[in-house]
Order: structure tokens, then C-alpha cells, then sequence
């Protein structure tokens, strides 16, 4: 039986596609075909921009812009003789590479029997083989670089802990993901928990460590307890503890909880939680790779980058060096959020362009808007407007940018987020969670917002721009932890690229895309007015009043600014000022 | 003594041959279990166990289309291998009437990845 998939086009082209699926029904039943194939409507099929698409199964053949005079063709040519028709076929180009995902959704976390059949811990088998120097070998010819966000060679910082003399090391995974909108390490832990433990018992191997810690937030109690799960299983199974798979290699792993402070994912204010003491930062050096937890030399690695290690010795070094570009090998998890049709996880190969990422595997933005920049790299990045969507995703070309590859959050923006306020929340967040050890943090950061919120609230003066950029300099150059060194980003690269929304709200009062309250006002213009009551009825605040009669207007009194009204008027009769 | 290098090939090769041939995977993270994943994976369980169906019902990790959750993957001899997303306690009947009994795919509710 053929199945004809036709995707549903989320409200656009409806008429289209109710016309297509009524008259393909209707042409199938006449020529005795409606038990030979099956016409379903669904979800998505992935490809966007290309009109009505539809998918012949089991071919697999995809077919887009579609019109119903293309029917008796589909009907005779590929559900009749199963062939593909040329004209009308698109190429479908599967843009995600999944390496670090690879078990993620096709494994049960917590059964040890899956793993192993997909290969699990051949990678440790192999790199027991080699030895603790060959291992760092093979790691330099990954290239794999830490992706935590600072992008550091792990070949080089496993080298540094390795060359430490010391009987007594630990690694330690940095399961403490705490940008917003950011959940790449939550999935990967819950996903595939054996692939993290995997990757660290080689890194153990590799620097000399017999302990291992999962440092994990208490926010992920799934997580914790999957990896708990895992880890009790190696036990059982003798891959935990003495003479690991009948090797000399001895490891032991156990769990610590961080209660959820963004600082904690810092190394040094980390191993301080690890310790039981607060969660402050130190200055550095020593590094932790001399002397780290209980002064112990410590390599700290992210979960993504553990994830990659079980992968790179099952593949081969120089095979996961030949993925990505030149400088970033590999691929990158990035969580997709924002204003995005398909929000989620996706793991591309470096090199990919932002553009790909958010319309070929994203979908475009949603409710058809026209997007203005995509946030890299969380609280500590910047955002990226559209005229750069076409440089390759690497570590350097983001920097260059003014943004970073952070852990991996990506933030769509769109006409209606207003700069200003995207700059407020992330520094506003970072002010929240800034521990208050070091002066230019804490009173930098809070010194910005206060200004960013004058800013926002239309109480902004000329000289305050210039005041964001002498403190984000100061707050750069001179906070202790990367916290500080970071938290001005998101200002500095918007009004880099925005200088002209900063003076529209300092210098005319007016916020362009509507997202700042105190700056726009709503009215209704009573010749456009239909007398609909849309507007009416989305207000949140019972602010509009009228009726089907008298037409409807706006209560300034109790106007709260949201522009609901706005969004439903079909008309244009809300307008703003 | 644990297992050593030859167990874990030996292991390995007893896991492949364990492969059920009808399986379905309910995506089982926190995005999925937030959208109601354990209420569709109960469901799914209860009807396999009711109509004494050889299908295998498994929790599984994200696959990263986590606006649709919950999603639930479906491999039944003779029909098309696909993803259903947004998958209600409604829908999971359907899956099992429609989809694994009269081997016709369920209406909008198809996500390809």
C-alpha cells in the first residue's frame, strides 16, 4: 500500500490544501485506487518555503510546490508504476549530524543491554589498549574542543592535569547548565547516560584520575537519577571500581548536587561547591589542573564534550577531526528556542551556517514574522543580527561576531522583540546570579541594568550610552570570573548593531518594536474600526470598551501597554504611537 | 571479577540478537514526561497488554523535537516507520487502533525529523 503524506501548512495556504486533499481523494476513488493508497495529512514533513509538499511512502520521494493539476500525474507515475517525477521532486537534505545525540531517543537510558548493543564502552575497550599517552594523541587529532563555551582543546587540558605529578586526581563532569533556554546537557544525561560515563572513565584514564564526579544541578532530578541508575549498573557489572575490564585501570564515580547557582558552573566556584563551601570563584592561577579539588590537580569537562569522547574512540581520532571546519571540529548540540517553528534540540556539524540551522532544521520563524537576530552563547553572548546569518557556526567566526558558541543556547529573535529589553533580561539575570564577591560584577552589573531600565522606561539620557560602554569595558577587563568578564555582552553587541533602537528610545521616547511598555501607546482609529471586538475581547486588562453599535476605544487609565490588541485587530484600526 | 573485553563483545552480540521486530518508543525526558509522556506510555502499555499484542513498548531518551512532544516512534510490520508528535491519551488509542490493528497511518500527527 502507498501512503501519501501532505503537509499540513500551519494555517497558511488552507484553501490550497483542503482543495489538493479533496480533489486527490476524489481522483483516487474514481479509478479504484482508495485501497492502494492511503492520503494522510501530517505535521510536518520538513521542508518549508516550497508551497504544498507532500510525500510518497515507502519511496520517499518528496514533492513541493504542488498544485491539483500535478495530481493526475502523482496518481499514474508514482502510485501506479512507483516512479519519481523529475519536475516536481525535491531533494531532501538531512542538515543534523548526531554524534553526541546519536543513542539519544533511540536507546532506554536505563538499560545497560542497549548500550552495549550500540557499541557501548568498546570506546573505554579501545582506549585501555592504547594507554594513557596514546589516548592524548588520539585526542589531539580530534581536535575536540571543550563545549562548555570557552572552547578550550581537552587534548591540551587533559595534557596539563596528566603532566601534574600527584597520586591523587579526579575529573570532574560539569553538569551545571544554567543559560537560559539552554538544556543540551539535561538531554544528553537523561538520553544516554552511559555515553557521559563512558567518556569520562577515558578521561580518568587519560590524566591519571580514580575518581570521577558528576557535578549535576538539582533542577535535573531525572537526570540525576538515570545517571545514578547507570553508574550503579557499571558497579554491578564490575566497570566501576577495581580492574576495570580486566585492566590495572581502577575508577570510582559518585554524584554531587549543585543547588542551581549560574556561578557554580565557573571551575573554581564548582570545585567550591563540590568541597561543601560556598560557591564563590578564586582567582586563577593555580588552575585547577595544578590544584584543584581538595588541592588535588582536577580537569573539569562538560557533559557534551564527554559525550563526544565515548564517540571519538569508537570512530577513531582522525575521523571525528575530518567533521566540521578547520579549528571546530565535530558537530555542536544547540538548543533551539525562541521564535522558531520547530523548537528543540538539534546537533549540526561545525561549519553550518546560522541560517540553515534556523530555516532549513528550525522552520523559519513562527507566525511568519521577519525575524531581526538570532542570541548565541546565553547570558555571556551576543546577538548576531541578519546580516551575518550566512557566516559558518565555529568558535572563532561567532567571536568575531561579538557573540559566542556558549554551551549551545539559540535565541530567535524576531520584529517584535525589542533590543533593549532582550539586553535588560540577560543582564539581568547575570546581576541576579553574580555572587558578589568582586566589585566590578556586582556593582557593574548592577550599576548597567539600573541604566538599561531608565532606558527602557523612556527616563534614558544621551550620556547613558556612553556609560553602558565604559562600564562593560571595566566590568570585562577586570571581574574575576568569567561570569563578570561576560555578563556585558549581550549590551555591548546589541548596541554595536542596534545603536540606532538604543537612540530611537533615549533620544525620541520610542520603543520601534512596541515591547516596551512605558513607551507605546495604543488608540483605536474609529474610521478603521469594524466594530469586531476582537480587540475587546483579547484585552487582558478590561481596558477597552464599546460595543457592536458605538465601535470600541481604549482606556489609557488601564492600559497596561501589551498589545494584544494590536496583534488581533485584522484591520489596522489598533494603532501605536 | 568483572566482565572483561571479550564479555563485552560477547554481551554485545546476545543484546543484537534480542531485537523485537514491532517496537514503539515514547520519548521519556523531562520535555517529554512534562507534555504528558507518562500518561501516553500507560496507555500504550494497557493496550499492547489488552489485545496480547508481541509489541514491545519502550521509554526512550529526546530526540530533540521537543515542541512536539510527547512523541512516540512507531515500527509495526507493514506500515511506513514514523513519528507521531503532540501524542494525547486520545491519540494513543488511535496509534493503536489505526496504526498497529488496521495498519493505516493516524491522521495530523505526523513529525519528520
Amino acid at each position: 500500500m502507498k501512503r501519501i503524506l501532505i503537509q499540513d501548512t500551519n494555517g497558511n495556504l488552507r484553501k490550497e490544501l483542503r482543495d489538493f486533499h479533496v480533489s486527490l481523494t476524489s481522483q483516487l476513488r474514481d479509478r479504484n485506487l482508495a485501497e492502494a493508497a492511503q492520503v494522510v495529512i501530517v505535521a510536518d514533513i520538513g521542508v518549508y518555503q516550497k508551497g504544498l509538499v507532500a510525500k510518497i511512502l515507502p519511496e520517499g520521494f518528496v514533492y513541493g510546490n504542488l498544485e491539483a493539476k500535478h495530481i493526475p500525474a502523482i496518481i499514474e507515475q508514482t502510485i501506479q508504476k512507483g516512479e519519481k517525477i523529475a519536475g516536481l521532486a525535491l531533494e531532501k537534505k538531512n542538515k543534523q549530524m548526531r554524534l553526541v545525540l546519536r543513542n539519544c531517543g533511540v536507546i532506554d537510558p536505563e538499560s545497560f543491554e542497549d548500550y552495549l548493543r550500540c557499541d557501548g564502552y568498546q570506546g573505554l575497550a579501545r582506549a585501555l589498549e592504547m594507554g594513557p599517552e596514546k589516548v592524548i594523541e588520539e585526542m589531539k587529532k580530534a581536535g575536540l574542543r571543550g563545549r562548555g563555551g570557552a572552547g578550550f582543546p581537552t587534548w591540551l587540558k587533559w595534557n596539563l592535569t596528566r603532566a601534574v605529578p600527584g597520586a591523587v586526581k579526579f575529573i570532574i563532569c560539569n553538569g551545571d547548565e544554567g543559560d537560559p533556554g539552554a538544556y543540551m546537557d539535561r538531554s544528553v544525561l537523561e538520553g544516554d547516560p552511559h555515553a557521559v560515563i563512558e567518556g569520562m572513565m577515558i578521561g580518568g584514564l587519560a590524566v591519571g584520575a580514580t575518581q570521577g564526579i558528576f557535578y549535576i544541578r538539582a533542577e535535573y532530578p531525572l537526570a540525576v537519577q538515570r545517571i545514578q541508575k547507570a553508574i550503579d549498573t557499571c558497579y554491578a557489572k564490575g566497570l566501576l571500581g577495581k580492574n576495570i575490564l580486566g585492566s590495572s585501570f581502577n575508577f570510582e564515580i559518585e554524584i554531587r548536587l549543585g543547588a542551581g547557582a549560574f556561578v557554580c558552573g565557573e571551575e573554581t566556584a564548582l570545585i567550591a561547591s563540590v568541597e561543601g563551601l560556598r560557591g564563590y570563584p578564586r582567582p586563577r592561577p593555580p588552575f585547577p589542573s595544578v590544584k584543584g579539588l581538595w588541592g588535588h590537580p582536577t580537569v573539569i569537562n562538560n557533559v557534551e564534550t564527554l559525550a563526544n569522547i565515548s564517540y571519538i574512540f569508537l570512530h577513531g581520532g582522525e575521523a571525528f577531526g575530518k567533521i566540521g571546519m578547520e579549528g571546530s571540529t565535530g558537530t555542536k548540540v544547540f538548543a533551539l528556542t525562541g521564535k522558531v517553528r520547530n523548537s528543540g534540540l538539534v546537533e549540526v556539524p561545525m561549519g553550518i551556517s546560522l541560517r540553515e540551522i534556523v530555516f532549513d532544521i528550525g522552520g523559519g520563524v513562527l507566525n511568519n514574522k521577519k525575524i531581526r537576530a538570532i542570541q548565541t552563547g546565553g547570558p555571556s553572548g551576543g546577538v548576531i543580527p541578519e546580516q551575518f546569518f550566512d557566516t559558518p557556526v565555529g568558535y572563532e567566526s561567532l567571536q568575531k561576531l561579538g557573540s559566542i558558541m556558549g554551551s549551545g543556547g539559540m535565541i530567535v529573535l524576531d520584529e517584535n522583540d525589542c533590543m533593549v529589553d532582550i539586553s535588560k533580561f540577560y543582564l539581568g539575570f547575570c546581576v541576579d546570579e553574580s555572587c558578589g564577591k568582586c566589585a566590578p560584577c556586582r556593582i557593574g552589573g548592577t550599576q548597567m541594568l539600573a541604566i538599561l531600565t531608565r532606558i527602557a522606561a523612556g527616563k534614558g539620557e544621551e550620556d547613558d550610552l556612553k556609560k553602558l560602554d565604559e562600564i562593560a569595558s571595566a566590568m570585562q577587563k577586570a571581574s574575576l570570573c568569567g561570569l563578570g568578564q561576560t555578563a556585558p555582552n549581550p549590551v555591548v553587541s546589541t548596541l554595536k548593531y542596534f545603536a540606532e533602537e538604543y537612540r530611537a528610545h533615549v533620544i525620541d521616547k520610542k520603543c520601534p518594536s512596541g515591547k516596551c511598555s512605558s513607551l507605546v501607546a495604543y488608540s483605536i482609529n474609529k474610521e478603521k474600526c469594524t466594530a469586531c471586538g476582537m480587540c475587546a475581547r483579547a484585552c487582558p486588562a478590561t481596558a477597552i470598551t464599546g460595543s457592536r453599535t458605538d465601535k470600541y476605544t481604549i482606556d489609557k487609565a488601564k492600559c497596561i501597554s501589551c498589545g494584544q490588541c494590536f496583534e488581533v485587530c485584522k484591520f489596522g484600526a489598533v494603532v501605536r504611537q | 571479577m568483572g566482565i572483561t573485553r571479550q564479555d563485552l563483545d560477547k554481551l554485545k552480540e546476545a543484546a543484537g540478537k534480542r531485537v523485537p521486530k514491532d517496537w514503539i518508543r515514547v520519548g521519556y525526558s523531562t520535555c517529554g514526561v512534562a507534555a504528558g509522556a507518562d500518561v501516553v506510555y500507560s496507555v500504550l502499555v494497557e493496550e499492547v497488554k489488552a489485545r496480547g499484542l508481541n509489541l514491545d513498548v519502550k521509554k526512550c531518551g529526546c530526540v530533540g523535537l521537543c515542541s512536539a512532544e510527547p512523541l512516540v516512534e512507531v515500527n509495526v510490520e507493514g506500515v511506513p516507520h514514523v513519528f507521531y508528535g503532540k501524542v494525547t491519551k486520545d491519540v494513543a488509542h488511535k496509534i493503536m487502533d489505526e496504526h498497529v490493528s488496521q495498519k493505516k497511518l493516524v491522521e495530523n500527527h505526523i513529525y519528520e525529523l
